[in-house]
């Protein structure tokens, strides 16, 4: 199976009420501490435009095996996306948004 | 008082005390403008955190540096702290050895440099010493492959004290002021704990069980052990915590009471991060055995980067120092975590919930902080969380990373005074 690289949408209550309503809150996981998490899972090929398209943004092989330091408002998108879609497949659809 | 740092020598702070007598003595003087790393450089030479330099090194304290991790006299030593300059410059300025020339930094006069030897240096040996690699990927080397292709060795002398700028004016202390404090505070033991970072959970948590280490057989009725964060600040990087968040969001830690006012203290080092790993590791312990440290935390990774370093490559190669040769003790430590079973903070050494375990990954928690969702307080310390909120909107134009606006128009750490 192709490997995956998942993005941390960390979720508070704003956000878990919003997953609610759309029936996803279920799929958000504890990760740290209490901290609840959405994953959103992108392809290789997915990551590297991403990594390419926000500059500061990298790939944690060291310990956490996700992709971090994307900008907030980039994670906001993606989350509004997942509420409009209600379903976590997005990443494509955002990169052609961006595109 | 005088006080005796690395290598058994006194620690001798070589800067002029008035600025009359600074304009006098660098009348006619040639001069030559520095980069942010030599004055710093500087910093860390003239107030004797790097003692026992006086100056920026010789071609034989390098060769020595890298071949045997000593300074010519047998002084461990790790890294070459070296001025380098364009030999054009040095030609067109006729600078020659016995000549002092007068160092520039941001258009003011800043230190002078006694000539007493001008060579040049096979790069890629020091690279290879250093870093034990070449690769131009690797931050250090790529550092030492921006420098310019001469060197001049001599001692130094501020002539112009750096003006630290708030915050940082009252995390600054030299090593001489360091030791005094120190002695004030009654610390028998002090156990510097080396960061770039804001603190979370991991981190405060580092800490203490470092202080238990090296409190070790003390009294506790009385404590005479004192933890010292001291951070280092120097050139950033776009996506690095802001500085003023590091050393406010460290101060949070003490001043909302996670650590008792008596046994730690926030204070700060110049220094630009080689990312040296192992050696670096040796080269802190040094500025803070300097620093007036009898102990010295070393974690995962400790000044590594990528995986150019195994992660206790730095607990290491304090098993191959010859004894004596440093003054200060490396407390090794593994890593702390969550334990969702143990439903604390807890260590890797000691709790058996291995595959429960949740890592405290700091670009994690960046990310936490990045997306402005406040952590959990088993994470992240609430107070500290709205500090570096508060220091983001203060000094880091709203965020508390390094963004380019904040490269670009940051407050600087110091200022310096026209003479």
């Amino acid at each position: 199976m192709a490997e995956k690289y998942p993005i941390n949408i960390w979720i508070n209550e704003e956000r878990h009420e919003k997953l609610s309503k759309v029936g996803l809150a279920d799929i958000t996981e504890d990760v740290l501490a209490g901290m609840k998490v959405l994953r959103l899972y992108c392809t290789a090929k997915q990551k590297d435009q991403l990594l390419k398209l926000y500059s500061m943004a990298k790939y944690d092989s060291a310990t956490t095996k996700t992709i971090e330091l994307l900008p907030a408002e980039v994670k906001d998108k993606m989350f509004d996306l997942v509420i409009e879609r209600k379903r976590l497949n997005v990443i494509e659809e955002f990169l052609k948004r961006v595109r | 008082m005088e006080y005796t740092g690395h290598g058994g020598k006194a620690i001798v702070e070589r800067v002029v005390s008035s600025q009359s007598q600074a304009r006098e003595l660098i009348k006619g003087l040639k001069s030559v403008a520095v980069t942010g790393r030599t004055a710093r450089e500087c910093i860390g030479i003239a107030y004797g955190f790097f003692t026992p330099l006086e100056g920026f090194m010789h071609k034989a304290d390098v060769d020595t540096v890298c071949e045997k991790m000593t300074l010519a006299n047998g002084t461990l030593w790790p890294i070459p702290i070296v001025f380098d300059i364009r030999e054009e410059e040095i030609r067109e300025k006729t600078i020659e050895k016995g000549n002092t020339i007068l160092l520039i930094y941001r258009d003011r006069a800043f230190a002078t440099l006694e000539v007493e030897e001008i060579f040049n240096y096979d790069i890629a040996k020091m690279k290879q010493a250093v870093f034990g690699t070449i690769d131009a990927k690797h931050p250090g080397v790529k550092m030492y492959d921006g420098f310019e292709d001469t060197f001049i060795a001599g001692k130094i002398t501020l002539v112009n004290r750096p003006k630290f700028q708030p915050p940082f004016d009252k995390f600054w202390y030299t090593p001489n002021q360091m030791r005094q404090k120190i002695a004030e505070k009654g610390w028998k033991r002090t156990i510097a704990h080396q960061t770039r970072n804001v603190p979370h959970s991991g981190h405060e948590w580092l800490m203490k069980g470092a202080w238990f280490s090296a409190n070790g057989e003390m009294p506790v009725e009385k404590l005479e052990t004192g933890i010292l964060v001291s951070c280092i600040i120097g050139p950033k990087r776009l996506g690095d915590y802001i500085d003023e968040a590091i050393l406010l969001g460290q101060q949070k830690l003490h001043d909302a009471g996670y650590f008792r006012d008596d046994i730690h203290m926030v204070s700060f080092v110049m220094w630009d991060m080689r990312y040296a790993g192992p050696k670096e590791a040796i080269l802190h312990a040094i500025i803070r055995e300097n620093l007036g440290c009898t102990h010295h935390m070393f974690g995962r990774d400790h000044a590594g980067v990528d995986s150019y370093y195994d992660s206790y490559d730095a607990h290491r190669i304090f098993d191959q120092l010859p004894q004596g040769s440093l003054n200060i003790k490396p407390v090794r430590v593994l890593e702390w975590g969550y334990c969702p079973i143990c439903g604390e903070v807890t260590y890797s050494g000691l709790c058996g919930h291995n595959k429960e375990r949740q890592a405290f990954s700091g670009t994690m928690i960046r990310s936490i902080v990045q997306d402005k969702v406040k952590p959990t307080r088993l994470i992240f310390r609430p107070e500290v969380f709205d500090q570096v909120i508060e220091s983001a909107e203060k000094y880091g134009f709203g965020s508390p990373f390094c963004t380019e606006e904040y490269l670009d128009k940051r407050q600087p750490v110091f200022e310096l005074a026209k003479l």
